[in-house]
């Protein structure tokens, strides 16, 4: 459809121009290496990883622990300096794959800090790893000139545009519910704190507006990839890629995701508009002295087929999987993350957590700031899987202690943890989300759908 | 070709969503759009500033007034410094809410407002007669409730009298506060323009301060003036101890006083009618919500006014009154720290950090 040859893109293995890859590698690196710097710079190793006494960690692995003090900032290093090989394509493989490690290990620390746009850059850095974007305009290519080549597989280039295209699709699909499109909630509630911006800020308060930025962003998030495909729409599409981008920098905290898309989405663009990149950079002409990629044997193509397979079915399924839980997703949240749900939902909520004494009855109001930093109090108030995580915090610095107050003394044995959280979506009056009358200890962490929290009323 | 399609179908929906909600009757029109810097303006024009003014009159007021007991010790002049003392602790419930900017930036809520205070570490400076007030040592020997200790103790009046070292360990701890505050007033004249000008989103927004101060400030008089001594932390043990002013027992005061303050920030009005996080509540057609918190904090204030005896007396005579109260106190939290600020759209938090 629109003059898109869908055909082309069904042969994986044909041999193409390999310069739109070597463009991608470069301002992946470059971007990685801005992003990293911009990390370090804004002091939040020290806030994310350094200063909280807890963390959050994912299902299966929690074993995944914050090196021991400044040790925390190596991963950040190797960041920084594996992005800067990338670039020069130097060590490229191992390079992508120290990046892809580093940058995991640190988002699988604490869950308190999961962004969409983290798990993107996590998936993109694992695909690098198998890429053979080192193939020209390398130092790979000085080292071990036979690596040179103009030409690469489709396929390489297409698994990158297929991520893209699951970033947009699926966050379009996320916005095909009631509130975003019928109350315009969240966006009716952040577009109006933005009153007094200059010029606009007078519109911002009316509710029409709130419904053109909700319908315009869905329709944008489902459709703009097919007109990125499309060779005769795609500058326009591009026009409206940055126009995008540009507002939601700048009136959503959402760091670099934006530049991240700008950028990446030059994927889309023609061999001849990378090719006139790549003359820029290279000074002399790229193309020459260079040697056509190997035929692969035929077994090799059946594994690389097989992978690619799985790995396209299992991003299809994944943004899926909350179709296997009853409840509402925003509420429940299960099957949530993982599934290009960006800037989708407002949730505040407040969390009085109780300790208590199973021997004499008596219940103690625990101060979350005792254990938690404000941003983790803030995520786990409203995700039911923190809030198991954190019953169990609150239980094991309990458990065995001898409490003394006043002439009273208690020895704290197998406590239960109470709470009772209330929670406010889109805009709501706040409902009650989890009852005290649960023992959150005696609930098992699990992927299985979660019964005690109280269902949500519209 | 199939594109035109498309394009024309995106096109058509744009316009059914332009023209359904062009027919709907919007109510936003018939009212004036709210403004976030009125509101900053009138806080700090109306509210904030005054507020600082009076509470540093009010420790001039007690310096002197200190200053006249000492050359001439009476008991009616004690009186005077304890009642100029209470008036400026009262103060202090308004201004220890604008926690940002020159009060964040001196330290000032927490050399002034830290309690129970530390009686053996006053007593050992007393002792000493040598003593830095500004160390990590004496965050507990120092402010309004090293005051509420050195001006209540028993037999206080003979000690101020009698004890040089007592009685100038008083005056340094009064004029601690004075001259430390004459920076933070003075600070905030050119604060002022920054703080009403500052109406973006960001988490270092003035709004966005205010917001979270206000909540911070709310649960801070729930835990510290209430819930501890209550004994809501210690397994329902209640701790007399924490008490503040204890020695004085005018701690359910401070906490009504506590509590209109922030009524006063929330309706954005003193004297004059003004705009506060109400009238923002109104403009986002949450009357109801709006109506609740402003008749919970008058529920509350009502409630501390059946109180006849002191926190210490009610808490051994009382208690399923003084919990009735902390219920009143613990509803609104989720008034005003879910509800209210997700219908702001601020982000309650002190770190500047990406969201998605």
């Amino acid at each position: 459809m629109m003059g898109i040859n869908v055909t082309k893109y069904l042969s994986p293995f044909k041999e193409v121009s390999i310069a739109p890859l070597i463009v991608f590698r470069i301002i992946f690196g470059a971007l990685m290496f801005l992003g990293t710097l911009r990390f370090i710079s804004k002091g939040w190793i020290e806030q994310l990883y350094i200063a909280p006494k807890h963390y959050f960690g994912y299902l299966g692995f929690e074993w995944v622990k914050p090196f021991e003090g400044d040790l925390i900032y190596l991963p950040f290093i190797l960041l920084l300096i594996s992005s800067v090989f990338i670039i020069l394509g130097l060590f490229y493989r191992v390079s992508a794959f120290t990046f892809f490690l580093c940058f995991t290990y640190v988002e699988l620390l604490d869950k308190s800090n999961y962004l969409n746009h983290y798990y993107f850059v996590s998936l993109m850095a694992l695909i690098m790893v198998f890429l053979p974007a080192n193939k020209n305009l390398s130092l790979d290519i000085k080292i071990w000139p036979k690596l040179k080549s103009i030409v690469t597989k489709q396929w390489t280039i297409n698994l990158i545009k297929f991520q893209l295209a699951m970033v947009y699709i699926f966050a379009g699909i996320a916005k095909l519910n009631s509130d975003w499109l019928f109350d315009a909630q969240p966006l009716k509630v952040w577009l109006q704190a933005h009153h007094n911006i200059p010029l606009v800020g007078s519109l911002m308060q009316e509710e029409w507006l709130a419904y053109i930025f909700s319908w315009t962003g869905c329709l944008y998030d489902l459709f703009i990839v097919f007109f990125l495909l499309s060779n005769r729409f795609r500058p326009f599409a591009y026009f409206f890629v940055v126009f995008f981008h540009i507002v939601t920098w700048y009136l959503f905290p959402i760091g670099v995701f934006p530049w991240v898309m700008i950028f990446s989405t030059l994927i889309f663009f023609s061999v001849q508009f990378h090719e006139r990149i790549l003359d820029a950079l290279s000074r002399t002409n790229w193309r020459v002295n260079s040697i056509t990629q190997y035929e692969s044997s035929s077994n090799k193509r059946k594994l690389i087929f097989t992978l690619l397979s799985i790995y396209i079915a299992v991003q299809l399924l994944v943004p899926f999987r909350y179709i296997l839980y009853p409840g509402d997703l925003f509420w429940n949240e299960e099957g949530f993350r993982f599934s290009w749900r960006v800037m989708l939902m407002h949730k505040e909520g407040h969390a009085t957590f109780y300790l208590v004494d199973p021997k004499t009855g008596r219940e103690s109001e625990i101060d979350n700031s005792d254990f938690l930093t404000q941003t983790q109090e803030d995520q786990m108030a409203t995700q039911p899987d923190m809030i198991l995580q954190y019953a169990q915090i609150i239980k094991t610095h309990y458990d065995g202690k001898t409490l003394h107050y006043g002439n009273h003394t208690f020895l704290i044995e197998n406590p239960e943890i109470r709470a009772k959280i209330y929670v406010s979506l889109n805009g709501r009056p706040s409902q009650l989300f989890v009852d005290k009358n649960h023992d959150l200890t005696q609930l098992k962490y699990n992927l299985y759908h979660r019964t005690w929290i109280e269902p949500f009323k519209k | 070709m199939r594109l035109k399609r498309i394009s024309s179908i995106y096109l058509s929906l744009a316009a059914v969503v332009l023209l359904s909600f062009s027919c709907k009757p919007d109510p936003t029109d018939t009212m004036p759009a709210f403004d976030k810097s009125e509101l900053l303006n009138n806080i700090a024009n109306n509210i904030i500033v005054p507020a600082l003014n009076d509470f540093e009159a009010d420790l001039n007021s007690l310096e002197s007034s200190f200053i006249a007991f000492q050359a001439n010790p009476t008991q009616l002049n004690l009186d005077i410094v304890r009642e100029d003392w209470k008036a400026a602790y009262i103060q202090w419930q308004m201004v220890k809410i604008f926690d940002f900017g020159p009060i964040r930036d001196n330290g000032f809520k927490g050399s002034t407002g830290t309690y129970p205070t530390d009686s053996t570490q006053v007593n050992t400076n007393i002792s000493n007669g040598s003593y830095v007030l500004g160390s990590v040592d004496n965050v507990d020997a120092i402010g309004f409730s090293a005051l509420d200790y050195l001006l209540y103790r028993t037999n206080a009046l003979s000690d101020l009298t009698t004890n040089s070292n007592y009685s100038q360990y008083t005056l340094d701890v009064i004029q601690k506060m004075k001259s430390e505050f004459a920076t933070v007033n003075a600070q905030w004249v050119s604060y002022k323009s920054t703080f009403i000008a500052s109406t973006g989103t960001e988490t270092t927004s003035a709004f966005s301060l205010l917001v979270n101060e206000f909540n911070r400030d709310y649960e801070l008089a729930k835990n510290a003036k209430l819930g501890i001594p209550l004994g809501k932390q210690s397994l329902d043990i209640q701790l007399p101890e924490y008490i503040e002013a204890r020695h004085s027992g005018i701690s359910l005061e401070l906490l009504q006083e506590n509590m209109r303050a922030l009524r006063i920030v929330y309706l954005g009005d003193n004297t004059s009618s003004g705009q506060g996080f109400y009238n923002y509540l109104i403009q986002l057609e949450r009357s109801t919500l709006a109506e609740n918190i402003n008749s919970r904090f008058g529920q509350i204030i009502n409630k501390i006014e059946t109180f006849n005896g002191s926190l210490e007396e009610e808490m051994v005579v009382n208690v399923s009154e003084l919990n009735t109260l902390y219920s009143l106190i613990e509803g609104q939290v989720i008034n005003i720290k879910t509800d209210m600020t997700s219908a702001f759209g601020v982000l309650i938090t002190y770190q500047d950090n990406d969201g998605d």
